[in-house]
């Protein structure tokens, strides 16, 4: 397992180097240079042209590009040019925050996901697999925003049973933890719950009509002991899919979802750096969350060998 | 094209969406006509108020109306709509089939950068393209735009590839079409209903990214609305509005939901195909069974020696005209020991017979209950799932046509044959493995205890099957029922897995009902035969005497369509005609169409089973008697 682990890493590497060159390339695309966004409207061309000259702008492209890739794989995304802080440092410290709110969605979208999933397949054409297509076609549909304000209001604010704003970090307490986690996880997580729950049915349904569904019950096993040794090893493996597809929604919407319940991550920074075309600190935020999202890839990749032992011995 | 559109609004799923999409794109038209107030006239006399008959949706910090200004917003979200999803289009599209259908290098380039942009979160690839475009709708549109693009360029390429190679498109090719030509003429009218299927699944979320684009300040700015600005607004009044973040949010949702609804139910008109449920169901007679009771069920009760016996089973099997009968009024007995083959070509019911005795029936297919099962003396049908998994595992053990599909790909062999044994058994896992490998050797795999820990992958067909059969053994049944189990074998793994099926039965003392269609197995496996056809028994009897002097017409055409060698060649004869179907009605003998010696009555009289004179051999057939004579 280790081992797969870590040739996959490794094969995800140029998949990361595509990334960085597309991170890189942004600040290319924009109209103007850093030092104008630094200098303002009002700078001359001179001083545009030593500060470019200071930060290595009038260096050939390829030379530019090595030294920011070099330096982004020590961690160093350089400075924001509006607040003159070490990129790295902001990343450090506002990541954590956006990746507990993405795990937790996707904890939620996997408990909802597969136990819906399960029960609608189980119950086919029966009102209770009615009633879960009609809340998964609506989970596709609902903004995760929207859900993140109204739960913040009546479950946050008109009832105070959940904390509407504010977080506080695993090493602090793990209650107060989970506990300012539960609201933006569900907000995030029912979206993706509708996705996984409409695979989990398909994939179950798809399972429970195979051979070897009927030879397990053959042998004299209980429909529960069918379904749940026999059937749902093999219904996940679809799943598993789905679920790599929806780490990269996590963390696109725990940067929507966490501005919401006012949780210190990476979203509020973000989108000021967006409003200010402060492009280190955009392109570091490109990168982390690429390589995030890309190792959750790998992941999921390895976790196929567990669910489907075809694929371990290829 | 039309036809289609009819039976997209023929549903509801087609129907509802279309009518909400309607109201909206006439909300985006012809807002005036719509709206109850200005959308942005302040009346501080009114401000955050509830639904009234005034304001229908209640008003906002400024006592704008929201009624009006979630009808004013429909035009912006339309138009995103319509930009984003246009330059998509105007991008994917053609790339999309220049490097599906240009392949090599182009393909492999653009195929690698796809994946990586594809591995950025959607919304954080939309930050960094307003990030240098600027903020504002339009822009945001075009990230937005930009980032479908990448989903048709994936989907076209797909398509591409796939309709390649097709020889129409081959001799386009050959006769000296621009490439052009075929790209437009040929390939694209061939992806036209799965490209609408994404378009208009991209509506929806391209409705959502610009919802959240908006709701952070990115799209739409002051003092134009969208849905996702209106939110924004709606958090820090809440606390004194608590409706207002109610209008805008449905809004989304109830379109999104309506463009989602739409792509499916058009996926799902085009993947029926023209006719479709409308017409199975007009076709649904009435059907029933024919009446009239079974010579041999009336006449012999349960035979008290029998390990199995079977009177009157009618399974009912779902059909396009409702439910029709597969197998009619069937009635067996067989004794310990006794192996007993059931044969018939497919469609005559002998495989659902041996389902139903196992309790194995697909959803949907049921067994009649006045039908008996008796097995050890207890009758079967009626008992419940849990009490029939005791059977199973007890007393009935079942082998299976696609051996390799009857194993679970997921587990090892060696838990799925020690599972049976750990709960049926009570043995300990330790216990259970030990027998396990006896059971494996047993059946003659070699170096049992290795191979246990294989995946059911690394076995061959034949290894497979020996593997079912020592999973059929671990329950220690006094009957088998064997479905086909060498169908799916090479001839030489056949011959093999017989003889072990007929040597287990003897040193075991097992039943067997063996299912086939191969008359020649039966010869060399049973001890009597029950002939069907369409699902009744024939003709029963013993195996001898039944290939000796067959009596009904079918058993004699079925024993004269057993490939023959003579000398060097090989002769085949088959019968003429098919088999009657579940839920056809057939006044008279339901083999008469299909019979050489069809004469009028045949066609008129109910059939019924008749006992011959000579031992145990019953025949479903007027001429029943007469014809065995004729025949040496």
């Amino acid at each position: 397992m280790a081992r797969t682990l870590a040739f996959r890493l490794v094969a995800a590497v140029p998949l990361v180097f595509l990334v960085s060159l597309l991170a890189f390339g942004l600040v290319h695309l924009m109209p103007g240079s850093a030092s104008e966004t630094i200098l303002g409207d009002a700078a001359t061309p001179e001083a545009v042209a030593e500060l470019d000259a200071e930060l290595g702008l009038d260096r050939p492209i390829i030379e530019q590009y090595w030294n920011w890739a070099t330096d982004a794989v020590q961690g160093d995304f350089g400075r924001s040019l509006i607040t003159s802080r070490d990129v790295s440092d902001t990343l450090v410290e506002r990541f954590p925050v956006t990746i507990s709110i993405a795990m937790g969605g996707l904890v939620v979208a996997l408990m909802i996901g597969v136990v819906g999933g399960t029960v609608a397949a189980l119950r086919q054409g029966r009102l209770s697999d009615r009633v879960i297509s009609l809340l998964t076609a609506s989970g596709l549909a609902v903004p995760n925003f929207w859900v993140a304000v109204l739960l913040a209001f009546y479950f946050g604010v008109e009832r105070d049973w959940f904390p509407a704003i504010g977080y506080v970090g695993p090493t602090e307490s793990i209650t107060q933890w989970i506990y300012h986690l539960i609201l933006p996880s569900l907000a995030l997580g029912l979206g993706s719950a509708a996705v996984i729950a409409r695979q989990m049915r398909g994939g179950l349904l798809d399972v429970l009509d195979r051979p070897y569904i009927r030879a397990a019950r053959a042998k004299g096993l209980r429909y529960r002991r069918v379904v749940v040794v026999h059937a749902m090893k093999n219904a996940f493996i679809p799943v598993i899919t789905v679920v790599g597809f929806q780490a990269s929604v996590m963390i696109g919407g725990a940067v929507l979802v966490e501005q919401i319940f006012g949780m210190p991550g990476i979203g509020v920074q973000v989108v000021g750096a967006v409003l200010s075309q402060d492009m280190p600190l955009v392109q570091g935020v490109v990168m982390v969350s690429a390589v995030i999202v890309i190792f959750m890839n790998t992941l999921i990749d390895v976790s196929y060998a567990y669910f489907d032992p075809r694929v371990r011995l290829s | 094209m039309r036809s289609i559109l009819h039976r997209l609004v023929a549903r509801p799923a087609g129907f509802i969406p279309l009518f909400w999409l309607a109201i909206v794109g006439f909300c985006a038209l012809l807002p005036a006509l719509v709206m109850t107030h200005d959308p942005n006239a302040a009346d501080f006399g009114a401000i955050l108020e509830g639904p009234s008959g005034e304001h229908w949706f209640g008003t906002d910090d400024f006592g704008r109306d929201t009624f009006s200004r979630v009808v004013d917003a429909a035009r912006p979200a339309a138009m995103a709509g319509l930009q984003a999803v246009s330059i998509s289009l105007v991008l994917g599209l053609p790339i999309g089939l220049f490097v599906g259908y240009a392949g090599g290098w182009w393909d492999r380039i653009v195929m690698r950068i796809v994946d990586a942009i594809f591995s950025l979160p959607g919304l954080i690839l939309a930050f960094a393209i307003v990030a240098i475009l600027g903020p504002g709708l339009t822009n945001a549109m075009y990230s937005v735009g930009f980032l479908f693009a990448l989903r048709i360029i994936r989907l076209v390429r797909g398509m591409v590839l796939s309709v390649r190679e097709e020889p129409f498109i081959e001799a386009a090719r050959l006769s000296g079409a621009p490439t052009a030509t075929v790209l437009s003429r040929y390939l694209l009218p061939n992806m036209m209903g799965p490209l609408i299927v994404q378009v208009t699944i991209s509506f929806a979320a391209v409705l959502l990214i610009e919802a959240a684009l908006s709701f952070l300040g990115l799209g739409v700015q002051q003092p134009d609305a969208t849905w996702g600005s209106m939110l924004r607004e709606a958090r820090s009044l809440q606390r004194d509005n608590p409706w207002i973040a109610w209008p805008p949010g449905l809004a989304i949702t109830f379109t999104v939901l309506a463009f989602n609804t739409l792509g499916d139910a058009y996926r799902d008109v085009l993947t029926e195909g023209p006719g479709g449920r409308a017409k199975a169901a007009k076709r649904g007679a009435s059907l029933g069974l024919a009446q009239g009771t079974t010579a041999v069920s009336d006449a012999d009760p349960a035979d008290p020696n029998a390990l199995l016996s079977v009177r009157n089973l009618t399974v009912t099997v779902p059909t396009s005209a409702g439910p029709a009968p597969a197998v009619r009024q069937l009635s067996f007995d067989m004794r310990p020991a006794e192996v007993v083959g059931l044969v018939g070509e497919s469609g005559s019911g002998k495989t659902v017979s041996a389902l139903a005795v196992a309790g194995l029936l697909p959803r949907g297919v049921t067994i009649d209950p006045s039908s008996q099962i008796h097995f050890d003396g207890e009758q079967l049908v009626g008992k419940t799932e849990a009490d029939m998994s005791n059977v199973r595992g007890t007393g009935i053990g079942m082998i299976f046509q696609d051996p390799t599909a009857s194993l679970n790909p997921a587990l090892t062999v060696g838990y799925q044959l020690a599972e049976p044994l750990r709960i049926h058994h009570g043995l300990s896992k330790k216990d259970a493995i030990d027998r396990a490998v006896e059971l494996l050797d047993r059946v003659g795999v070699n170096n049992p205890r290795q191979r246990l820990k294989d995946f059911p992958h690394q076995f061959s067909g034949g290894m497979a099957q020996r593997v079912m059969i020592a999973m059929a053994l671990a329950s220690e049944p006094s009957l088998i029922i064997a479905d086909e189990p060498t169908t799916a074998l090479d001839v030489t793994t056949q011959r093999q897995v017989l003889e072990l099926l007929v040597e287990l039965c003897e040193d075991l003392g097992m039943a067997m009902l063996f299912i086939t269609h191969d008359l020649g197995v039966v010869a060399e496996v049973c001890d009597r035969a029950v002939v069907m056809y369409a699902g009744q028994a024939v003709e029963t009897g013993d195996v001898y005497d039944l290939f000796a002097a067959p009596d009904h017409p079918y058993s004699r055409a079925l024993l004269a369509s057993v490939p023959l060698l003579d000398g060097d060649e090989e002769r085949l004869v088959t019968i003429p005609g098919r088999v009657p179907g579940p839920g056809e009605q057939i006044a008279g003998c339901r083999f008469g169409a299909r019979c050489e010696l069809v004469h009028e009555a045949c066609t008129t009289t109910l059939v019924e089973l008749i006992t011959l004179p000579r031992d145990g051999r019953s025949s479903r057939c007027l001429l029943a008697g007469a014809s065995t004579e004729s025949n040496p």
